[in-house]
C-alpha cells in the first residue's frame, strides 16, 4: 500500500506538533475540563466534590469581594490598555525619526521592560510610601510654588521685551519663538533662582503625607492603591508594545509619506490617514495582547497588599480572588468557587476580546 | 573494586532492611536546625531500630505545597503544622489522630497551652515541637540617652506609654515603638482586657473592651508615643527597634536571629507586655507549630518513633541550648539556660514565661478555621483608623459588619 504524498506530509505535520499537542491536552484541555467539572461543585481538595450545579456562580454574584474584583479587573484593564497603547505609539514614532544616536535612546526607551515584577512592585513600593520619593516631590514642587511662580512670570516678561523689540525691528515672530524661548528660559531661571538665594522668595513650609497605598480613597472610582500599579505596570509594558510598533512602522513605505507631502498634506493627515491604517494589524495586535494581559493581573497586587500594606478591597482582581480562594491564608480550600470565578475571568477575556474585535480595531487594515 | 563493590552491596542490603520515615517542614533557618537535630541526636537513636529519616524540607509556600501533596497523597509521614491553619487542616481527616500512640503521661510533660492549641474536637493531632509569644524589647542605650526608666513587667499601658512619650519628646527622631496594624501584634492587647476572640456561639463581637484597647493602640500614633512602621520605611516592630528608628518592638523571639545579624552591637532587653490598667493583666498569643502524623502514612509506628524523638527531652535540650527555638516540654522551664546572662537567654526566658501565669489571657495565634479571612476586616480598621482616614466608630462598626458577613457564611 502506498500513502499519498499528502497523506505522508500530514502525518509529519502532526508527528512535529505533537510534543505540544501533548503538553496542550495536559496541562490545558485537562486542566481546564477538571476546572469546569469543579466549578459545579463543592470542593475543598480533600473531600469528595459534592455537585452543588450552578450554587458556586450564583455565590459569586453574592460576594461582594467578587464584584469589587470585577469593577477593578474592568477598570485596570481598560485604563491600562489605552494609556500604554496611546504612549507606546507615541513612543515608537519619536524613535522611528532618522536622528544621530537614536540607537542609544531606543536602548534606553527598552531598559524598563527588562525589570521583573517583582523588582518593579519593589521600587513601586518604596515611591509611594508615605515618606517616599512621590510624596517628597509633591511636597517640593508645592513648596517652591512662589520660585515657579516668579520663574513664569519673569519668562513671560523677558519674552515679551523680546518679542517686542524683534517686531519694532519689523520681524514678525510668534510669541513663543524658540529662539528667543532660549534666551529668556534661562535668564528667568537665573533671576528666579537670585531672588530665592536673596532671601526675597521663600519656599513654603509643605509637607505632603497622603497614605497612597495604604488606604480605600478612590480618585475617578478607582482607588489608590490601584492607580500606583496602573502607572507601574503602563511604563513597565510601553517598550515592550513600543517594539512592536516600531517594526510595524518600518513596514510603511516611505514613499506614501513623499506622495503625501508633494500632495500638501500636513502631519496629521498623513498620521491619521497613513500610519494609523497601515498599523492596524500591530494595533490589533497590541490592544489584544494588552487586554488579555491585564485582565490576568496578579502579582503586583500580592505584592503591593503583601509588602505594600494595601487593604484587599482597595486592590483585588479576578486573578487574585481565584487564587485567595484555593489558597486562603489558615483556611480550607474553596476550590469550587476559585474554578467558577477562574472560568468566569476567562469567559470575560474571551468576549472582551471578541467585543474589541467587531466594534473596535480588528486585524484588517486598509478598509477604513 | 571488588571490596568496593562488596561494600555497596552491604549498604544496599542494609538500606533494604530499614524503614525509610519521610518528614518535612519548611525551608529557610529551619534546614540547619533540623538537619542538625537528625545528625547529632535524632538518627543515633534511631540507628538501632532500624529507622532511617528522610528530611524534605520545603522552600516556597510550604501550606500550599502540604495541602496539595496530601490531596495528591503524596505527603510525608510527618509534617509541620502551623496552629494558625491547624484546624482547616484537621477537619479534613488527612491527619491521623495522636491519642494511640501517646499515653496521658507523655502528653502531659508538654506545656498543656500547646497540647490544647493542637487539639481539635476532643483529639490531639500534633506533638508542639517549639512555641513563640510576644515580648517587649527595648535599646537600653536608646532609654539611659534619654534618662527615661526601662520598661518593666509593673508597667502598664499608660505608664509605659508615658515612657514612650518622652523617649520621642527627647529624641526628636527615634519613635518610641513602631506600631503596625496587625492583629498579631494588636491582639495581645485585646485579650488583655478580657475580650475573647469567639463567645460561646463562635461568634466574634468587637465589645467595649475590644473598643477600649483598639482606642489605646491606634491613638498611640496622635499621641506622641509611636510611629506606623511603614512611614518608617519597615514592616515589622523588629526591623525598627533593629535600625535604630525605634526605642522598643513588641516581637517574639524569633527577633534575636534577626538582631544577631543585622545590629549585632544593639544593648536590648526584654520584659513582659504592659498590663491593662483596668483589668491589671496581659494578654498574648502563642504562635507554635506541631510535627503532625499523616494518616495515610504506611509505616506509622516507626513515624510516630521519629516523632518521640524529634520532640524528646534531648532533642529540645539541644535546641534550647544552641538559643534557636523555645522547647515545648514543662520540664525545662528551670533548664540553666535560661538563667544565663545576656540578652537571648532573658529573651527567651519571658517569652518562654508568656505562655504561662505571667502571660494573662493567652489564646494561641488561630481563629477557628477562618483564618486570614476572620483578621482582615480588624486589621483593615486598624489601618483605617492609625492613618487617619476613618474614626473609630466607623471603622469598628465596619469591621463588626464584615465579620458578621463572614460568619454567616
Amino acid at each position: 500500500m502506498r500513502i499519498k504524498a499528502r497523506t505522508l506530509e500530514a502525518l509529519y505535520a502532526l508527528l512535529l506538533l505533537l510534543p505540544f499537542l501533548f503538553t496542550l491536552t495536559v496541562f490545558f484541555l485537562y486542566a481546564f475540563v477538571r476546572a469546569l467539572y469543579f466549578s459545579f461543585t463543592d470542593y475543598d481538595l480533600f473531600n469528595p466534590p459534592r455537585f452543588v450545579g450552578l450554587g458556586n456562580y450564583l455565590t459569586l454574584f453574592r460576594d461582594p469581594l467578587f464584584l469589587t474584583a470585577l469593577s477593578h479587573t474592568l477598570a485596570y484593564s481598560f485604563v491600562v490598555t489605552a494609556l500604554q497603547t496611546a504612549l507606546a505609539l507615541l513612543v515608537a514614532m519619536a524613535l522611528n525619526r532618522p536622528l544621530k544616536g537614536i540607537t542609544f535612546f531606543r536602548t534606553l526607551y527598552y531598559l524598563p521592560s527588562v525589570v521583573s515584577t517583582a523588582a518593579a512592585s519593589l521600587l513601586l513600593l518604596w515611591l509611594f510610601q508615605r515618606t517616599g520619593l512621590v510624596n517628597q516631590a509633591l511636597s517640593l514642587l508645592l513648596g517652591h510654588l512662589p520660585h515657579l511662580g516668579a520663574f513664569a512670570l519673569l519668562f513671560l516678561a523677558f519674552q515679551t521685551a523680546q518679542v517686542l523689540w524683534e517686531r519694532r525691528r519689523g520681524l514678525t515672530v510668534p510669541f513663543f519663538d524658540p529662539a528667543l524661548a532660549l534666551f529668556s528660559v534661562p535668564l528667568a531661571l537665573l533671576a528666579a533662582w537670585g531672588l530665592g538665594a536673596a532671601g526675597i522668595l521663600e519656599p513654603w513650609e509643605v509637607r505632603v503625607e497622603i497614605p497612597w497605598l495604604p488606604t480605600t480613597a478612590r480618585f475617578l472610582g478607582i482607588p489608590y492603591p490601584l492607580w500606583a500599579i496602573i502607572l507601574m505596570n503602563t511604563y513597565t509594558t510601553i517598550p515592550t508594545l513600543m517594539v512592536l510598533f516600531l517594526a510595524g512602522l518600518k513596514g510603511i513605505p516611505r514613499t506614501l509619506y513623499e506622495a503625501a507631502a508633494l500632495d500638501g498634506a500636513t502631519p496629521w493627515v498623513m498620521f491619521t490617514r497613513i500610519t494609523l491604517p497601515l498599523l492596524r494589524p500591530v494595533l490589533f495586535l497590541v490592544i489584544t495582547l494588552g487586554l488579555i494581559g491585564t485582565l490576568q493581573l496578579f502579582d503586583q497586587v500580592l505584592f503591593v497588599g503583601g509588602s505594600g500594606g494595601a487593604p484587599l478591597e482597595a486592590t483585588i482582581t479576578l486573578a487574585y480572588y481565584v487564587y485567595g480562594n484555593v489558597f486562603p491564608s489558615g483556611a480550607t480550600p474553596r476550590v469550587g468557587l476559585a474554578s467558577a470565578a477562574a472560568l468566569f475571568l476567562a469567559g470575560l477575556t474571551l468576549l472582551i476580546v471578541l467585543l474589541q474585535r467587531r466594534f473596535g480595531v480588528s486585524e484588517r487594515g486598509w478598509s477604513a | 573494586m571488588k571490596k568496593a563493590f562488596l561494600a555497596l552491596l552491604v549498604l544496599l542490603g542494609l538500606a533494604s532492611a530499614q524503614t525509610q520515615v519521610r518528614i518535612s517542614g519548611w525551608g529557610g533557618t529551619d534546614i540547619a536546625i533540623v538537619s542538625g537535630l537528625l545528625k547529632e541526636v535524632v538518627q543515633p537513636k534511631l540507628d538501632k531500630e532500624g529507622i532511617r529519616v528522610v528530611y524534605e524540607p520545603i522552600e516556597g509556600d510550604y501550606t500550599q505545597w502540604l495541602f496539595n501533596a496530601l490531596s495528591a497523597g503524596t505527603a510525608p509521614d510527618l509534617f509541620y503544622v502551623d496552629v494558625f491553619w491547624s484546624e482547616s487542616l484537621f477537619a479534613t481527616g488527612r491527619v491521623a489522630p495522636l491519642d494511640p500512640y501517646f499515653s496521658k503521661g507523655e502528653i502531659a510533660e508538654f506545656l498543656p497551652n500547646l497540647i490544647q492549641a493542637f487539639t481539635y474536637k476532643g483529639k490531639l493531632y500534633g506533638i508542639p515541637k517549639d512555641f513563640n509569644t510576644l515580648a517587649l524589647q527595648y535599646n537600653t542605650d536608646l532609654f539611659d540617652e534619654a534618662k527615661v526608666a526601662y520598661p518593666n513587667q509593673q508597667d502598664t499601658w499608660e505608664t509605659f506609654e508615658a515612657k514612650l512619650r518622652q523617649i520621642q519628646a527627647k529624641l526628636k527622631d527615634v519613635a518610641g515603638l513602631c506600631v503596625v496594624p496587625d492583629f498579631a501584634r494588636f491582639g495581645a492587647f485585646a485579650f488583655a482586657t478580657g475580650w475573647k476572640p469567639f463567645d460561646e456561639k463562635g461568634r466574634t463581637v468587637l465589645d467595649q473592651n475590644f473598643r477600649r484597647a483598639f482606642e489605646w493602640y491606634t491613638g498611640l500614633v496622635k499621641r506622641g508615643a509611636a510611629r506606623v512602621a511603614q512611614d518608617l520605611g519597615e514592616g515589622w516592630t523588629g526591623g525598627c527597634l533593629g535600625s535604630e528608628k525605634a526605642a522598643t518592638a513588641l516581637e517574639g523571639a524569633w527577633i534575636a536571629g534577626f538582631l544577631r545579624d543585622k545590629a549585632p552591637n544593639l544593648p536590648y532587653r526584654t520584659t513582659f507586655l504592659p498590663l491593662d490598667p483596668v483589668t491589671k493583666k496581659r494578654g498574648n498569643f502563642i504562635f507554635t507549630v506541631s510535627w503532625s502524623l499523616n494518616a495515610a502514612s504506611k509505616n506509622k509506628e516507626a513515624a510516630v518513633k521519629v516523632l518521640k524523638a524529634l520532640t524528646s527531652p534531648e532533642a529540645q535540650q539541644w535546641v534550647l541550648e544552641r538559643g534557636l527555638a523555645i522547647p515545648s516540654r514543662k520540664a525545662l522551664a528551670n533548664n540553666p539556660y535560661f538563667q544565663r546572662p545576656g540578652k537571648e537567654p532573658e529573651l527567651n526566658r519571658v517569652v518562654f514565661q508568656g505562655s504561662l501565669g505571667q502571660g494573662g489571657y493567652v489564646y494561641p495565634f488561630k481563629f477557628l478555621s477562618y483564618g486570614g479571612d476572620w483578621m482582615r476586616p480588624i486589621n483593615e480598621a486598624l489601618q483605617a483608623v492609625m492613618t487617619g482616614q476613618k474614626g473609630v466608630d466607623q471603622a469598628l462598626k465596619e469591621a463588626q459588619a464584615a465579620l458578621d458577613r463572614l460568619m454567616r457564611k
